[in-house]
């Protein structure tokens, strides 16, 4: 009996990873989501995905470029705000 | 009485525009689309659709607030309009896309193992973070990187996103994993390298 709840509630780690994204926005169910939880709470490598891709998720919404509007669309964006306010 | 006058202060002030944000809405804009053209018709287009709106301004949000919401709706529509042109967005064969991370038993293959490295955590660090995250989205495929894009650097549901590239959500999960796996895989790669 305890083997057949093993297998039921084991997940391996591409599920597991895939389980992750759906668990971010909240849409995992209860029976997943102790899926999931099972699984991480064993699998050092799937902690360590899970807490590395929620980083990278957290840095990447703050990504920008460091070049500035270039000056011919500058000119380009003047000319055509001038025009229209006039 | 003084709350009124307070609010009032958030005043539309268009010939500054140029000045004071065009480089804040390229810098933005430019890693969301990825192309400078683009990027720089979407400021242009920014300004243009605030002129025409300046009446609906209130003043609740500060200017560049509010501007920001313009240029962030023009980036979905950029996506909204690129998933149409099924030649740049062709959906990737989903079912052997895990393939070469995970065996068959579904265990993570021995070159794609996560390492152990250190989170980014001051201001000189997060900012190379954030670098190789640009660099690695913009060697994602068009489908996934779009996901990636709108996920995380424009923060939509999967639902919206769904919506946006017209693509069913059992695809979209798909695609979203497969992105998170590649995206962690080059970021360590090249933040290893550092």
């Amino acid at each position: 009996m305890k083997k057949l709840m093993m297998k039921y509630f084991m997940v391996n780690c591409k599920e597991a990873t895939f389980l992750m994204a759906k668990k971010e926005e909240g849409k995992l169910g209860l029976i997943d989501n102790m899926k999931l939880s099972v699984h991480t709470s064993m699998c050092s490598l799937c902690k360590k995905f899970e807490k590395q891709t929620t980083h990278i998720g957290n840095e990447s919404r703050h990504v920008h470029a460091a070049d500035n509007l270039p000056a011919i669309a500058k000119d380009k964006i003047e000319k055509i705000l001038g025009e229209y306010s006039s | 009485m003084p709350l009124i006058m307070e609010k009032q202060a958030n005043k539309a002030n268009p010939q500054k525009w140029l000045e004071l944000y065009g480089d804040l809405l390229y810098q933005y804009a430019l890693p969301r689309v990825n192309d400078n053209v683009i990027a720089e018709d979407l400021v242009q287009d920014t300004f243009l659709s605030a002129l025409k709106g300046l009446e609906g301004y209130k003043g609740e949000a500060s200017e560049k607030n509010w501007l920001f919401t313009i240029l962030k709706n023009k980036i979905i529509d950029f996506y909204r309009k690129k998933s149409t042109e099924q030649a740049v967005m062709t959906m990737p064969d989903l079912k052997r896309v895990d393939d070469e991370w995970f065996n068959e038993e579904g265990s993570w293959t021995e070159n794609r193992m996560p390492k152990d490295w250190q989170a980014a955590d001051n201001p000189v660090e997060r900012k190379e973070i954030q670098k190789i995250i640009n660099w690695c989205k913009d060697h994602l495929k068009a489908l996934q990187q779009a996901v990636f894009t709108l996920k995380y650097m424009e923060d939509l549901d999967s639902d919206e996103i769904c919506k946006v590239l017209k693509i069913s959500s059992s695809n979209y999960w798909v695609l979203i994993h497969r992105a998170r796996l590649q995206m962690r895989d080059c970021v360590e790669k090249y933040w290893l390298k550092n």
